[in-house]
């Protein structure tokens, strides 16, 4: 990988604080193009990384290269011309004005004896366009919001006129509008092949969305380091994080997408009533009905399964996601008899069936036909009718008929996915 | 470009203010010499002007009065001013405090037990025309500043909350260290307690000959390192990361802060006020950006000393009254004032 295009090299870095190793022999190394996202939990040696970068920690063993150049053999000034970080917050101890602010990014280029020069007030200023805080040059940094102290921040480290930018998690404690407009920022500087762009996101989302190689770190060492395609699933995430995540596809844009699955079952502080576990639940699927109620008792403990589903079905994604058990059908086809009977048997093995508000039509019709065999294998059968049968049936009056006739013989009817478990 | 020519135009301002409170501190006093022969007898002091001026028409008693007792006076308080609210910028940058002042870090106490030695115990030594108890006072401030200094010291890097607390406990321990000496001295206390409170009472050309060209350097010196000040007030971490070597600047500005605060200390006694309260007053006009709040505090700072000798010389003559009673009974609601009027943010 370190060929010409390399602008970072890390070797075989090493650093602890007193005994407590930080950093364990981490190596890699970053081309003029790219666009790094560092991700782990809190203590994994993120920020640790980002402050030896920088050369605010400067104590640790193995080799940093910048541009080619030992970081141990540059002094400060010259490290903060290649290098600028954005912090995550930045408390001056005195009421500057934005533009004293930015000016402070030129430290490097002047010299102790020196003052500003021309270039210096042009490099400021471009800074502060890019940052778009060009209207507000003249107010004091105090007096602004958070988000407008970022940009301020942002355009600070931007004056520094550095090839790499490091970002210590910026957007974390700012709203959306600031998250995605600094985002798209960072991007098009990213684009524009002005910067070399590594960065610490606090979310995982943003960050497998925005970069073009994501690094786990997991207790001071890099568990994986490439493209997030390659290196983001659910098992990269359990053994980095320790939670349990789906990862799935953004509908509209393709890209992974990371979500956390909530367990209230393991957690006992957020328990709610003790739930049997081993309680077996088959839940009627069909055009993303049934996802609500899969992943609220997958979460809550229970032993879920689903069916029948068509392939194509977010149902069937969601129940893959989760890996439990399903019934599927090829996609856009009617459910075949085959299908039919293994979902009978699913049912047979549950104790309870759940139907969803699903629609019904001629294709997926015995999917009710099941529910009602169900009912007469005297097993618990909740309805979750959230708009009335009349407006989904789509079979001529069919599927009313069958389902007004599965209430009769005994199913429990509730109005929403979260009266479910109260019926368990 | 625009924060030097805001600099100069703020520099210029506060340089004519001093020069118009020197004539004026010059021709008040127990012998009064009027406005206009003040301004002649002064300008003929000036090599190149003094050709203009007729000095045979000036009264030669007025000149000597002026010249032998007043102007020392009046530099070495300035210089004094000078040099403590230059620590006072200095310290409160460096410690991102408003409440630091040039004796933080104890080098009042230290010079307090210092001049209280040289009083009561020591005949004069005649060092160098110095009084003695500016010798004794001088070492005490700088044996109690690298005291601190060292305690503070881990590792190489200076630790800013060590460096109060201990200052503040040395401090503590040498104050008493003095009072113990006051009550078994007690005749001495009177003078004690006198060098104490400050003043220039005893103003000499020998004193100000020896202050002036040490503290102009070590202001002048300081003066290259606001820039970093400036960043270092961002936290050391960010301003690491803009370039500024933290440590570095900051072992260097507290030392250079200190001997200046000690040189102060010691030829004036405690002055208290100044050094706090001319920076904040100068932010409140200026701004907080220290390449502008430096020089124009350092003369503001020998304008409000100046004025608060002229009037501790003045007010109950033939009595003087302590210069820092001045500094603390007139500088302080002045600077409430300005406090509450202007409403703003300064730190």
């Amino acid at each position: 990988m370190s060929g010409n295009n390399s602008i970072l090299s890390v070797k075989n870095l090493n650093f602890s604080y007193g005994k407590k190793k930080i950093l364990d022999n981490v190596s890699f190394d970053v081309g003029k193009e790219d666009f790094i996202s560092i991700l782990g939990p809190n203590g994994a040696g993120k920020s640790t990384l980002v402050n030896l970068i920088s050369s605010v920690l400067k104590e640790y063993e193995g080799g940093i290269e910048v541009g080619g150049r030992n970081l141990k053999e540059l002094n400060s000034m010259d490290i903060a011309k290649m290098i600028a970080v954005v912090p995550q917050y930045t408390n001056p101890g005195f009421s500057f004005t934005v533009t004293e602010m930015v000016m402070m990014g030129r430290n490097p280029y002047i010299s102790r004896f020196g003052v500003e020069r021309k270039e210096d007030f042009v490099a400021a200023g471009t800074a502060m366009e890019k940052a778009k805080i060009s209207a507000f040059a003249n107010r004091k940094f105090s007096e602004l919001s958070g988000g407008e102290k970022q940009r301020v921040i942002i355009a600070q480290a931007l004056a520094q006129d550095s090839s790499i930018l490091l970002l210590d998690e910026p957007t974390s404690h700012l709203d959306i509008n600031f998250q995605i407009e600094f985002i798209n920022l960072f991007l098009s500087l990213n684009r524009k092949g002005e910067k070399t762009i590594i960065g610490i996101f606090h979310d995982i989302n943003l960050a497998i969305q925005n970069s073009k190689k994501i690094m786990l770190l997991k207790e001071g060492r890099i568990f994986s380091f490439g493209r997030g395609e390659d290196i983001i699933n659910r098992e990269s995430i359990k053994s980095v994080f320790g939670s349990d995540v789906f990862v799935g596809r953004n509908p509209i844009t393709r890209n992974l997408y990371v979500s956390p699955v909530f367990n209230p079952a393991t957690d006992r502080s957020i328990a709610g009533p003790a739930v049997n576990k081993y309680l077996k639940v088959h839940v009627i699927g069909g055009g993303g009905a049934a996802s609500p109620v899969i992943n609220l008792l997958h979460s809550s403990g229970y032993r879920v399964s689903c069916g029948v589903i068509n392939t194509l079905d977010t149902d069937l994604d969601t129940a893959q996601m989760l890996g439990i058990s399903y019934v599927n059908e090829a996609p856009f086809s009617p459910i075949s008899i085959d299908s039919q009977n293994k979902n009978l048997r699913f049912i047979e093995y549950s104790d309870a069936v759940i139907l969803p508000t699903v629609e019904f039509g001629p294709g997926n019709f015995s999917n009710l036909v099941s529910v009602k065999k169900a009912v007469g294998l005297r097993k618990k059968v909740i309805i979750i009718d959230e708009k009335g049968i009349r407006k989904r049936d789509h079979t001529g009056g069919k599927a009313e008929k069958l389902y007004r006739k599965i209430i009769k013989d005994g199913a429990i009817v509730v109005k929403s996915v979260d009266q479910v478990l109260g019926c368990l | 470009m625009e924060t030097g020519r805001k600099t100069l135009k703020y520099i210029f301002i506060l340089i004519i203010l001093l020069i118009l409170m020197v004539i004026v501190a010059s021709s008040i006093g127990s012998a009064k010499i009027g406005l206009k022969d003040t301004s002649l007898i002064l300008a003929s002091f000036i090599p190149g002007i003094n050709h203009f001026i007729d000095t045979a028409r000036l009264d030669l008693r007025e000149i000597v009065i002026i010249s032998q007792i007043r102007i020392p006076r009046i530099f070495l308080s300035i210089f004094v001013g000078i040099a403590l609210a230059s620590a006072g910028v200095i310290f409160q940058g460096l410690f991102r405090n408003p409440m630091a002042d040039p004796f933080v870090i104890g080098v009042s106490a230290g010079a307090a037990l210092g001049a209280t030695i040289g009083l009561v115990f020591v005949k004069d030594i005649g060092l160098l025309n110095i009084s003695t108890t500016t010798v004794f006072a001088l070492f005490g401030a700088l044996a109690t500043t690298f005291l601190v200094y060292g305690i503070s010291r881990i590792k190489g890097k200076v630790s800013v909350i060590t460096l109060l607390l201990s200052g503040i406990a040395l401090s503590a321990m040498l104050s008493a260290m003095t009072y113990l000496i006051m009550i078994f001295k007690t005749h001495d206390m009177a003078k004690i307690v006198f060098w104490i409170m400050g003043g220039f009472t005893s103003a000499s050309w020998s004193n100000f000959i020896i202050l002036a060209p040490v503290v102009t350097t070590l202001v002048i010196i300081s003066g290259f390192f606001m820039r970093d000040l400036n960043i270092i007030s961002l936290g050391d971490e960010r301003a690491a990361q803009l370039g500024v070597q933290v440590d570095r600047v900051k072992k260097i500005l507290l030392v250079l802060a200190s001997l200046i605060a000690a040189a102060a200390v010691s030829m004036s006694g405690i002055i208290g006020f100044v050094g706090l309260i001319t920076p904040h007053i100068l932010r409140l006009l200026v701004g907080s950006d220290h390449k502008i709040l430096y020089p124009t505090s350092a003369i503001a700072g020998g304008i409000v000393l100046l004025m608060s000798d002229t009037l501790a010389r003045t007010v109950l003559m033939p009595r003087e009254i302590p210069v820092g009673i001045i500094t603390s009974i007139v500088g302080v609601p002045f600077f409430l004032y300005l406090l509450v009027k202007s409403k703003r943010q300064i730190f």
